[in-house]
């Protein structure tokens, strides 16, 4: 359980605190929303609802996050967005493909919600017409990943937020600033078993100690790729529910947990991890938990 | 996993060490025929592709590598690792031409990659999902018989600096934690 020397800035989305001292404000929770095939948006609307349910109990802010992957899907998904998340709560947006990326942006604006947009995200594969678009529809936050392919340690994470590793001409925190964007997440890039995956981890109090940004990751995707953990079926579920503890353990501020359907495991385990730095926290350096911290709803 | 074969390990399946097909599946199901050498999936349009290019090369009896099933959308690893094998790198270790998101090979030395586009023979079956197309080429491929590729090159994977440090406390070279969990910037 640490503590800062750095000053931490907390920025607000639409209400939700990210980032500061460990203790402050309880761990952001994105939870994914993948939709495949037939996408079935009923489910997904219970989903959604459940987990607003489980963050009201907790403390623990919910932020879904909606990975889209198929262009003839993205229309569907904005409209479910407008419908379903309540108006100005915010939601992040998961797209690899670097055209979609474009075109979402001017949905978004289209429909007037940038403002409630955390744009997941900005990595090295950054391109030129990305940038242009960036700056024309400019979302709330941006989620930045620390993803070098050739380092993929801390110093490696850093390097590309810093200088870009050549990879790109600038650090990725430069072109944010470019793109005038005021709100940035960085997400220290989970990597597969083998290829320093604990790295993703202890990246964590490194960046915040270095920029003071809220910072956090997706770490369960580790769980996904550690193959071995498929003879474990009952322990699977937990290991991947209970890897996001070393989020808030090493000081990081949100969780990119995975499937949605993990819900009823992810928010208690976290709300319960809160609970343990915040009491630390709190008898040590003196910092007192945010009024809608799990601390003061759990007893 | 790791053997002999294939140091660098990975997700994938072997069969026949002697065989000269190496399948990589893209998001489909379906698993090729004892005689191929190895297969598995591909996700990443970069480390993924590092480690085919690497245990491909340590088997000098991979003549072939077929590339089926639905691109990965987004990554777009299958398109890459073909831009790969028909363009190289460019000076940045981008991969020429590909269409991947984050398309950059920054692990393994150029002399492997050169190995790797000679070694191989790519058999395009992108977008291909019909298991029996799909057996057909993979057998048409087998009764080539290509002769082996030389001698195994095994590649060095380019690892950063290790840190070496007398304060066995420090999680980074970067920052120090004292005692009460205090992290401060280290010099």
């Amino acid at each position: 359980m640490f503590s800062f020397t750095k000053e931490q800035k907390i920025i607000d989305i639409s209400g939700i605190h990210l980032g500061g001292q460990p203790g402050v404000n309880p761990t952001v929770l994105f939870g994914g929303f993948f939709f495949k095939g037939n996408a079935d948006f009923n489910n997904a609307k219970k989903q959604l609802e459940e987990m607003y349910k489980l963050s009201k109990k907790t403390g623990n802010p919910a932020i879904p996050d909606f990975f889209i992957k198929k262009d003839e899907l993205m229309v569907k998904i904005i409209d479910f967005i407008v419908e379903n998340v309540p108006k100005n709560y915010p939601f992040s947006i998961d797209i690899i493909d670097p055209k979609l990326k474009i075109e979402i942006l001017k949905i978004l604006y289209d429909k007037k919600l940038l403002a409630r947009t955390i744009y997941n995200s900005i990595h090295v594969g950054i391109t030129d017409e990305e940038q242009d678009s960036l700056k024309k529809y400019t979302p709330e936050a941006v989620i930045l990943v620390a993803f070098n392919p050739k380092d993929q340690s801390p110093d490696g994470k850093i390097e590309v937020l810093e200088s870009g590793a050549n990879l790109t001409s600038k650090g990725l925190l430069e072109i944010a600033k470019d793109i005038r964007i005021k709100k940035i997440l960085v997400d220290t890039a989970a990597m597969a078993p083998g290829d320093n995956s604990g790295a993703a981890i202890a990246a964590i109090p490194v960046i915040k100690e270095e920029y003071g940004l809220p910072t956090g990751c997706a770490i369960h995707n580790v769980v996904e790729k550690s193959k071995w953990l498929h003879e474990f079926e009952i322990a699977r579920k937990s290991v991947d529910a209970s890897s996001n503890v070393n989020i808030p353990l090493f000081g990081g501020d949100f969780a990119i947990f995975g499937p949605v359907e993990n819900i009823n495991l992810v928010f208690p385990i976290i709300a319960w991890r809160d609970i343990l730095i915040s009491e630390y926290a709190e008898n040590y350096f003196g910092i007192k938990p945010a009024d809608f911290h799990p601390r003061r709803k759990l007893f | 996993m790791k053997n002999d074969y294939y140091p660098w390990g990975g997700d994938f399946n072997t069969c026949n060490p002697k065989g000269c097909i190496a399948v990589v599946i893209l998001n489909i199901d379906y698993t090729p025929c004892k005689d191929v050498a190895i297969y598995g999936p591909l996700k990443t349009e970069n480390i993924g592709i590092e480690k085919i290019i690497a245990n491909i090369i340590s088997n000098p009896h991979i003549r072939y590598l077929v590339v089926c099933g639905n691109e990965i959308r987004g990554h777009r690893s299958g398109s890459s690792l073909i831009a790969l094998n028909k363009n190289g790198i460019d000076k940045h270790h981008r991969i020429i031409d590909a269409p991947g998101a984050i398309p950059y090979i920054e692990n393994i030395d150029e002399k492997a990659i050169e190995r790797f586009r000679s070694q191989i023979e790519i058999i395009n079956l992108i977008d291909v999902t019909d298991k029996k197309q799909i057996d057909k080429k993979i057998n048409e491929c087998l009764h080539k018989s290509k002769p082996a590729f030389g001698k195994q090159y095994i590649a060095i994977r380019i690892t950063p600096q290790v840190a070496s440090l007398d304060d066995k406390r420090a999680l980074h070279s970067k920052i120090i934690i004292d005692y009460l969990g205090k992290v401060k910037k280290r010099g």
